[in-house]
């Protein structure tokens, strides 16, 4: 499966990647359409993007209430499917990570779906700190790269 | 509709431009693109898109045919140039409708109906640069970052105005490299920076002088490169041991400690240090100096031409189609030559400051016609006021733009332009000395290239032997002819065709482009024309001699994302998330102020005032003291209060990026219900 | 092996999913009492106020049983027979197991007042509720609501959407007593009555009457009546475990149940509303009855039931939804004490709020009532609780304390 992996040591929270994943979910540049979203946190130094990792176990999936949120067999991604959310936010409450956001104007949550497999984000990243990498056991993956996203956090911190 | 250039996909329905992509297999992209570059769907189709000629009348803007309408301006133009002489006819090329083979048409053109005036964006943007580099290495060398160990960018975010240097300075910085950023703002790309710099604005003369005293202290310095390719090292090495940390510290703010331990990160590092010089540097009152002080750094670290330095590409040899040997017109004397010769003799600008003055008071001759092309001076030019009231003063003003913009407002024609994806140009990208041409892709009716204008005109006013190719391809075949390099094969490459393979420190046996064919650590030429031998550092305005009544300096012109300059405000979705103009204030500062993000205050300079909102950034995000406005907007146009008389005598640049002002919560005007 | 699942909701299907991901060749039969294919209780207040249709709310397909190789059997258990290992349905059909699933969820109690009876008295918790409920709750019909937690709060909301009259009665001095802290419940207040609704806290109903054109009189402690057309009550659920009176398991509130949601009886297992699990805070025995506690309990008892390689760490109380058009979410321990300390984020709105509570610096639980963002928040903290992990720093930028703290998550994640 392939992810999206995200290089704290690259980002520059440009959000190149905010408003071209904002226009493909809306048409416009609105950031709250967006997600993934990036964050700079200035008194950490840390330039942080995040966006769904679409967890092996996807804790999201298992609890939503409306059996609305579904893994996409060919690409691997945990979508929400809008028709079926009823707009809980359980989903929101599960995620560890803050990854679904709310769509204030069709009141359902809204999360990344890898774009059916090209993601926008990855296309408009600038710096290089967003790739979509093709990888062995992707269970392992999914946790290995997500280990060193915060490696490369602790790093900084520990500087 | 922006100079990076990427390579991209378009896609076509219906003979109409549906999507663009990131070309994957395009070195310089590798398929990524921000978030303008697709942004070029929207501007071919734009609905407010100019697809008919207007003509002012009396009762507002006509439409007319195209036909009449170059009949009408070539009358106008043979009118004037009769009455007032050929030189009293110029034209302006700008950024918005395409690259570099449209400079060269517009300067032929100029030349052949007989006037010097050729004046450009470039007289306030890019050629301070490419001068102050060119003065001390013959050219301006591009970064190497892929294979850099120190990227330091200077003055710039490319994040915003050159998005791909990004990628390849972090694929650069993978293999230990650092990254130093030297700026006035903590910019998108001072983020990422092991370094960051945060400097006073207009102090990085000192900076680099300081750096220089302290690698040839440390001895961290090429001497094979200065003892047999540079000249002036003596004089500028005992120029620089003025530059003691501690005075750096008190010029630059910088504190002492870190100028060393910096100069010691990058002398350790040679020669394999690529360094950017951005536009934040030039638009300073002594910017050029500022510039060579920096520049001289390469002969230092022998990093020029190197690989993993300053790499000095070869470029294609493109036959010239300037006429500046064939037809050069310098006894007429273009605008601004007289006092800014420099500017003039070594990019044949002349200078739009001095522009506005003439077509105001007839001197040193009247400027009576302008054909301006894609340029949107009163937003972008000091002192709009002046800009608007100059322009104003115009016989014939001619503007040729997709969209109605604050300078076409003020024409006697409008004309519609064509878009990049309506024309076919080369491009090159010297870093991998790759050449390729985009091709035409839609059309609109009315809506000519600049070449297919120029081409009607000229021939119109007579002159059409100059333009004597039927469409673009003959002229792009023309323009290869004596390369080497095949057209066809130019086409079979979208994502570039290396026309030469990179070789390095070429200057061991060619020697450097420079008149000396040395480094010019001291340039001669300038001490000729009556300027400093060495890049000598002059403190700014606002710190040699401060005006207790303006306390704040201020920098304009940081980037914004989707904003290439003054354009694409015309865009919903960009408004939807930077609607307007903002000017960028210390908390510590706002605090003292009274003022919060939102609040709007009234900014103002010895030119004038303007009322603008407030946004209160991050502590380390500007120094207190210093705020910073993008430039661009009509509403809170910041250029109405940027002087245009402050200008660095070596290349006449304005004085944009230190500017001093006072700042005051604005006064309300109450109502009567109040 | 024969597996028997009693109830096919969150619990029970969590348990027969998990279950089976270990074990495709054990049968496994699952007894339900519900007419239908498995639907999801938690939006049925969503279908009375028409967000879903009532298609959408069956959570799995026709071929659900058929796909994970397992018979669905309809009937109500009415004895479970421990030596035997025999589970009796009302119609006397007997089945054997070899181990047993206990999730029969919950009921809705209905309180001790006189009156409080016939076809105008509603609950909101089964789909028969709700189909029953549904031609009644009209446009312009009055509806009275006894109690103020999350269902019957939803139930209001849809009354008001629907564009009935809406009162809702909470005998406590505040609506929301185990979901929200005091000032939560305040904003909440505030919304509701915003909303349109007459909201009457601290109001005990002494008695319900009748008058000759069908409504029903609820008459109060302060002597005042409130004369409505329906009465939806939401007054808690107890366990349903009436079957279980001729066996020896222990029940307290719910059904005992170890960290591998086995029973006082081996073999026997519990999940869901029905079980009594250990909390995670503090370790006490608790009855959620909260759908994600259902599913976890259901998947740790499918896990043990086929292997015995699994643990629960305990419920971790969480509640959110979305209505009066205000986001509100808990978790966790979320009220004042003297042993904890607590943490407003002081920059938000003055009609947002945040709070979070520690205890010895490790957060234990918040609360959020406001824009939706906040659960996020919330959703990031909850590994922090889980894994009793101390914030360093100040709160005054809580964010950038959760990013950095995602990094200490992830570790126990991934280790």
């Amino acid at each position: 499966m392939r992810f999206i992996t995200m290089d704290v040591k690259k980002c520059v929270v440009c959000r190149n990647c905010e408003y071209a994943c904002a226009f493909r979910q809306s048409g416009n540049f609105r950031r709250e359409d967006s997600n993934i979203r990036v964050e700079y946190h200035n008194d950490v130094k840390i330039c942080l993007p995040q966006t769904c990792l679409h967890c092996e176990d996807a804790w999201c999936l298992e609890i939503c209430p409306a059996a609305a949120i579904v893994k996409d067999e060919d690409t691997g991604a945990i979508e929400i499917v809008s028709e079926r959310c009823i707009g809980c936010k359980m989903c929101m409450l599960a995620c560890p990570f803050g990854n679904i956001h709310f769509d204030k104007i069709n009141m359902v949550s809204r999360k990344c779906n890898l774009c059916k497999g090209d993601p926008n984000c990855v296309a408009h990243c600038i710096s290089g700190a967003l790739q979509y990498t093709t990888v062995q056991d992707s269970c392992l993956n999914n946790r290995e790269i997500f280990h060193r996203f915060i490696e490369s956090i602790l790093d900084i911190n520990t500087e | 509709m922006c100079d990076n250039r990427c390579g991209i996909n378009v896609f076509v329905e219906n003979g109409s431009i549906v999507e663009i992509t990131g070309l994957k297999e395009h070195k310089w992209n590798n398929g990524r693109l921000c978030v303008k570059g697709r942004l070029g769907v929207d501007l071919v189709n734009a609905p407010d898109r100019i697809l008919t000629p207007l003509k002012r009348t009396e009762s507002g803007w006509q439409e007319i045919g195209l036909e009449q309408a170059y009949d009408e301006i070539a009358e106008k133009i043979k009118t004037i140039q009769s009455r007032w002489g050929e030189r009293a006819m110029s034209v302006w090329k700008g950024e918005a409708l395409g690259f570099l083979t449209q400079e060269a048409l517009y300067r032929r053109f100029i030349h052949a109906v007989g006037s010097p005036n050729y004046f450009s964006n470039d007289s306030g943007c890019y050629v301070g640069r490419w001068m102050g580099y060119a003065i001390v290495t013959g050219d301006w060398a591009t970064q190497d970052f892929l294979y850099s160990k120190c990227a330091i960018i200077w003055a710039s975010n490319p994040p915003y105005s050159q998005p791909n240097l990004t990628q390849s300075i972090f694929k650069g910085r993978e293999k230990d490299g650092k990254l130093i950023v030297i700026d006035v703002r903590l910019s998108a790309i001072a983020r990422q920076a092991d370094e960051f710099v945060q400097i006073l604005p207009g102090t990085d003369g000192a900076l680099a002088l300081g750096i220089a005293r302290q690698l040839i202290e440390d001895d961290t310095i090429d001497h094979s490169f200065i003892d047999n390719h540079s000249v002036g090292f003596i004089e500028y090495s005992l120029y620089v041991r003025e530059f003691t940390p501690e005075r750096v510290e008190k010029e630059t703010g910088v504190a002492a400690a870190r100028v060393v331990s910096l100069a010691r990160e990058i002398g350790g590092r040679r020669p394999k240090v690529s360094i950017y010089a951005g536009n934040g540097l030039e638009q300073h009152e002594n910017g050029i100096n500022n510039i060579r002080a920096i520049a001289c750094l390469d002969g230092l670290l022998g990093n020029f031409d190197h690989q993993g330095g300053n790499f000095n590409a070869e470029k294609p040899k493109f036959r010239d189609l300037t006429l500046y040997s064939e037809k050069p017109l310098r006894h007429l004397g273009p605008i601004g030559a007289d006092k800014y010769p420099v500017l003039y003799d070594v990019r044949q600008e002349c200078h739009t400051m001095t522009a506005m003055d003439t077509l105001l008071t007839e001197k040193p001759y009247p400027l009576k016609g302008m054909i301006l092309a894609g340029a949107n001076p009163v937003l972008t030019n000091p002192n709009s006021g002046k800009v608007v009231k100059a322009l104003k003063a115009l016989d014939l003003f001619v503007v040729r733009d997709l969209f109605m913009t604050e300078t076409a407002e003020l024409a006697d024609y409008v004309l519609p332009a064509a878009t990049f994806l309506e024309n076919s140009e080369f491009h090159c990208h010297p870093i991998h000395q790759t050449i390729s041409l985009s091709k035409k892709i839609v059309s609109f009716q009315g809506c000519d290239t600049e070449f297919i204008f120029l081409k009607k005109l000229a021939e119109k006013l007579g002159k059409g032997e100059y333009f004597p190719w039927k469409d673009a391809e003959e002229l792009n075949r023309w323009m290869l002819q004596g390369t080497g390099i095949k057209y066809e094969e130019v086409l079979a490459h979208p994502e570039g065709l290396e026309y030469a393979p990179r070789r390095y420190q070429k200057y061991k046996e060619e020697g450097l482009p420079t008149k000396s064919r040395k480094f010019e650590f001291v340039s001669e030429y300038l001490r000729d024309c009556g300027y400093s031998y060495l890049p000598e550092y002059i403190a700014p305005a606002y710190v040699r001699s401060p005006n207790p009544e303006y306390p704040f300096v201020m920098v304009t012109g940081a980037r914004k994302v989707f904003y290439t300059h003054g354009r694409n405000r015309n865009f919903k979705r960009c408004i939807t998330a930077i609607p307007h103009a903002e000017i960028e204030i210390h908390p510590s500062d706002a605090e003292t102020l009274g003022i919060g993000t939102g609040d709007m205050v009234t900014v103002t300079s010895v030119v004038g005032s303007i009322n603008i909102p407030v946004k209160v950034v991050g502590n380390s995000e500007i120094l207190p003291g210093v705020t910073q406005v993008t430039h661009g907007w009509r509403e809170s146009n910041i250029n109405l209060i940027i002087p245009d008389d402050r200008n660095d005598p070596v290349d006449g640049f304005p004085l944009m990026k230190a500017v001093e002002v006072k700042i005051e919560p604005m006064v309300k005007h109450e109502t009567e219900n109040e | 092996m024969k597996i028997v699942i009693i109830g096919n909701s969150a619990a029970g299907l969590s348990g027969l999913e998990a279950f089976r991901k270990q074990d495709q060749n054990s049968s496994v039969t699952v007894i339900t009492c519900e007419e239908t294919t498995p639907y999801s209780r938690v939006m049925l207040p969503y279908y009375l106020r028409e967000k879903v249709s009532y298609k959408d709310m069956f959570i799995r397909d026709d071929h659900y049983y058929e796909r994970l190789n397992a018979k669905c059997i309809k009937g109500k258990v009415v004895n479970l027979l421990v030596k035997e290992r025999h589970v009796v349905l009302e119609n006397g059909q007997i089945i054997s197991y070899d181990k047993l699933l206990i999730a029969t969820g919950s009921s809705p109690i209905r309180p001790p007042i006189n009156g409080l009876e016939g076809e105008g008295i509603h609950h909101l918790w089964t789909l028969d509720d709700v189909r029953r409920l549904a031609p009644a709750f009209l446009r312009g019909k009055r509806v009275a609501v006894l109690g103020s937690g999350f269902v019957s709060l939803q139930g209001a909301w849809a009354a008001l959407v629907k564009g009935l009259d809406v009162a809702v009665i909470e005998i406590m001095d505040r609506i929301m007593p185990r979901a929200l802290d005091a000032r939560g419940a305040e904003l909440l207040a505030l919304k509701i009555r915003e909303k349109g609704a007459d909201l009457r806290v601290g109001t005990f109903t002494k008695e319900v009457t009748r008058t000759g054109f069908g409504e029903y009189v609820l008459h109060f402690d302060d002597g005042s009546t409130l004369v409505v057309d329906l009465i939806i009550v939401g007054t808690g659920v107890r366990p349903n475990i009436d079957f279980l009176k001729n066996s020896d398991i222990v029940v307290q509130q719910g059904i005992v149940v170890n960290e591998r949601m086995e029973t006082s009886l081996p073999g026997i297992y519990a999940a869901g509303d029905v079980a009594m699990v250990p909390s995670f805070l503090d370790g006490r025995p608790v009855v959620h009855a909260l759908w994600p506690t259902a599913i976890e309990t259901g998947t740790v008892a499918g896990n043990c039931m086929a292997s015995q390689g699994d643990v629960y760490l305990g419920s971790l109380n969480m509640n959110v939804t979305q209505m009066f058009d205000v986001t509100v979410a808990s978790m966790g321990e979320f009220l004042d004490g003297a042993d904890r300390e607590v943490w407003v984020d002081e920059r938000l709105a003055e009609n947002q709020y945040l709070k979070i509570v520690l205890k010895e610096g490790v957060p234990i639980g918040a609360v959020a009532v406001g824009e939706s963002e906040l659960v996020a928040t919330l959703g990031m903290l909850r590994p922090l609780i889980r894994q009793k992990i101390r914030i360093n720093g100040t709160p005054r930028n809580l964010k950038a304390i959760m990013a950095q703290n995602i990094s200490r998550h992830h570790k126990a994640f991934s280790g």
